[in-house]
């Protein structure tokens, strides 16, 4: 029933100079999050801040998310020290579908923080997995991993170009009968979903908007998506409830 | 649920004071799965239009000081799905079921009663929307004139015998003009306040915030306005008055039944802090042990200076 619980700071880490990874402590949450869900935390301003979910420990019940800081609210989470805590609420929303055995994960801005739980997890269960980030230069690379195909658009580090390019030079082995998952900006998902269609494979987005409630209440953090009934140009569904993973195919860029 | 949280809004019994308010809680589903709704007087549904409505481009919210603005534009599955899949899940929630009716035009608002009407077993009251400040015609653009207001109410009175709570909106010079004008008109009850007209501007584009530009602000920041909305409007008004604005803790909820409200609406609190109507609930019950006082005694008690 309850799915709001006051989280203590476990451990937090400066990735760059304005994101941090923080770990907070709280069985219920870890115990249940499957990837591409997310969590609501409350600040001092008066709306909770939604994040994916970067990470979880079943064992230690402990759960990580990753925070930029791009105003007041966030600033003040990314600063919350060990022993310190907030309210959170969740797990949120619907994860990834994952019973494929084969994946692409597509990552870039704070959809590098999702893209390192479907890893983790995807790993664990023996799935394949090949991983594309992209960044806008070096000075932005967060998360990263050797495995990891990594480009940026300033060419200082990977592959110089977008996901696309990262995604090009996969062989046709990684890439026959994958499934993509792309979580990122949404310029970077619209492409991304072109590459995969271009290519004749499946691919899931984790879409993002303004959010309030985060549970599917207000009604505000709708996209459009291919409406299932004639007549109507498209459904208006809710990112936080309805969401935030959809199948690229159904989303109107 | 203590006895003591018990209130009567007109011919409506509600076991507490506390209404889940209109586009705060959808049709209940979600909030049911986070605490037992059963605890609250009523819930009122998302408004319903005739038609089913998209609702507003986004974006939809901006946040605020001690508050939020919103531009959903009455997002809504129409009235004919509603009936046929929200209606009889509201009634397996054991608590008052209210059904949020808005509009274009006279005539929507003819329609909805007339096709909710022959449901009125399943349904404890309906709450007229003329306040919606997010669409371009009807709600707010009605319940701005009193004669408009007058007139509306009369037309849905013939229609009925469902209580009709008349929400109505701030955003006006005289709001006990529009209560009396809903109350000559046959209302049952006023609900005070919807959102107040705003808008958030971005500096980086010069744009505001709001792809509707403006949006309804709602939030602890408009519960003064409330509560002196219902204070004037308590003093001129025969029928009970439902109080909403800014409430998210059990004093919130006495200083407007004080002012003069029967019952009270929470609605932005529910998008920060879901389950806030349980700890509510828990603390009035304690206040009404603690000053051996049945809630229902306080409406207007108020003493002005």
């Amino acid at each position: 029933m309850n799915k709001d619980f006051f989280c203590e700071v476990v451990s937090r880490q400066m990735l760059n100079e304005d994101t941090a990874l923080i770990e907070f402590s709280c069985e219920q949450i870890a115990s249940v999050a499957v990837p591409g869900q997310f969590v609501n935390i409350t600040c001092s301003n008066f709306l909770r801040r939604p994040f994916g979910i970067a990470s979880v420990n079943k064992q230690t019940g402990t759960f990580k998310v990753g925070i930029k800081i791009v105003g007041e609210g966030t600033e003040e989470l990314a600063s919350l020290d060990e022993g310190e805590g907030t309210w959170i609420l969740g797990p949120l929303g619907n994860g990834f579908e994952l019973s494929s055995d084969k994946y692409i994960l597509v990552g870039g801005g704070s959809g590098v923080f999702p893209v390192n739980f479907l890893y983790e997890d995807l790993v664990s269960k023996d799935k394949s997995v090949k991983v594309v980030q992209g960044f806008r230069d070096k000075s932005q690379v967060i998360m990263n991993n050797p495995d990891y195909i990594l480009t940026t658009d300033a060419g200082d580090e990977g592959i110089k170009g977008n996901c696309c390019d990262g995604l090009d030079t996969l062989s046709e082995d990684d890439i026959k009968d994958a499934t993509i998952l792309c979580v990122g900006p949404m310029p970077m998902m619209k492409a991304v979903s072109s590459w995969a269609d271009g290519h004749g494979l499946d691919c899931y987005v984790s879409l993002e908007q303004r959010m309030a409630c985060g549970i599917g209440v207000c009604l505000v953090c709708v996209c459009k998506i291919k409406a299932q009934e004639e007549g109507i140009p498209f459904d208006h569904k809710r990112c936080c409830k309805d969401g935030p993973v959809f199948d690229a195919k159904e989303v109107i860029w | 649920m203590s006895e003591r949280l018990f209130v009567n809004v007109g011919k409506t019994f509600l076991k507490s004071p506390i209404i889940l308010a209109s586009g705060t809680c959808n049709m209940g589903r979600e909030l049911s799965e986070i605490y037992d709704l059963s605890i609250l007087g009523g819930l009122s549904s998302k408004g319903l239009t005739i038609k089913p409505r998209a609702g507003n481009e986004g974006v939809r919210v901006a946040e605020c000081k001690a508050g939020m603005l919103n531009s959903v534009g009455l997002q809504n599955p129409g009235v004919e799905h509603f009936i046929k899949y929200d209606l009889d899940f509201m009634n397996t929630l054991d608590t008052g079921v209210i059904v949020n009716v808005a509009g274009h035009s006279t005539e929507d608002y003819i329609d909805m009663v007339k096709a909710l009407d022959p449901h009125k077993d399943k349904i404890d009251a309906l709450e007229i929307n003329l306040s919606c400040p997010n669409v371009k015609e009807g709600c707010m653009s009605i319940g701005s004139d009193k004669e408009q207001i007058k007139k509306i109410v009369g037309e849905l009175r013939k229609l009925t015998d469902l209580p009709l709570w008349i929400k109505l909106t701030p955003n006006v010079t005289d709001i006990s003009s529009m209560a009396l004008a809903a109350q000559e008109g046959g209302a049952d009850a006023v609900v005070l306040i919807n959102t107040m007209l705003g808008m958030a501007v971005d500096i980086k584009t010069r744009r505001p915030v709001l792809h509707n530009n403006t949006g309804g602000y709602s939030g602890p920041a408009i519960k003064p306005v409330a509560i002196r909305m219902v204070s004037e409007c308590y003093r001129v008004l025969d029928i009970p008055i439902i109080g909403c604005g800014g409430i998210s803790e059990a004093s919130d909820v006495l200083e407007f039944m004080i002012a003069g409200a029967a019952a009270v609406e929470i609605g932005t609190a529910s998008l920060v802090v879901p389950d806030c109507p349980v700890f509510i609930t828990d603390e009035l019950e304690a206040w009404c042990e603690e000053n051996d006082t049945d809630i229902r005694t306080l409406t207007g008690t108020l003493r002005l200076w």
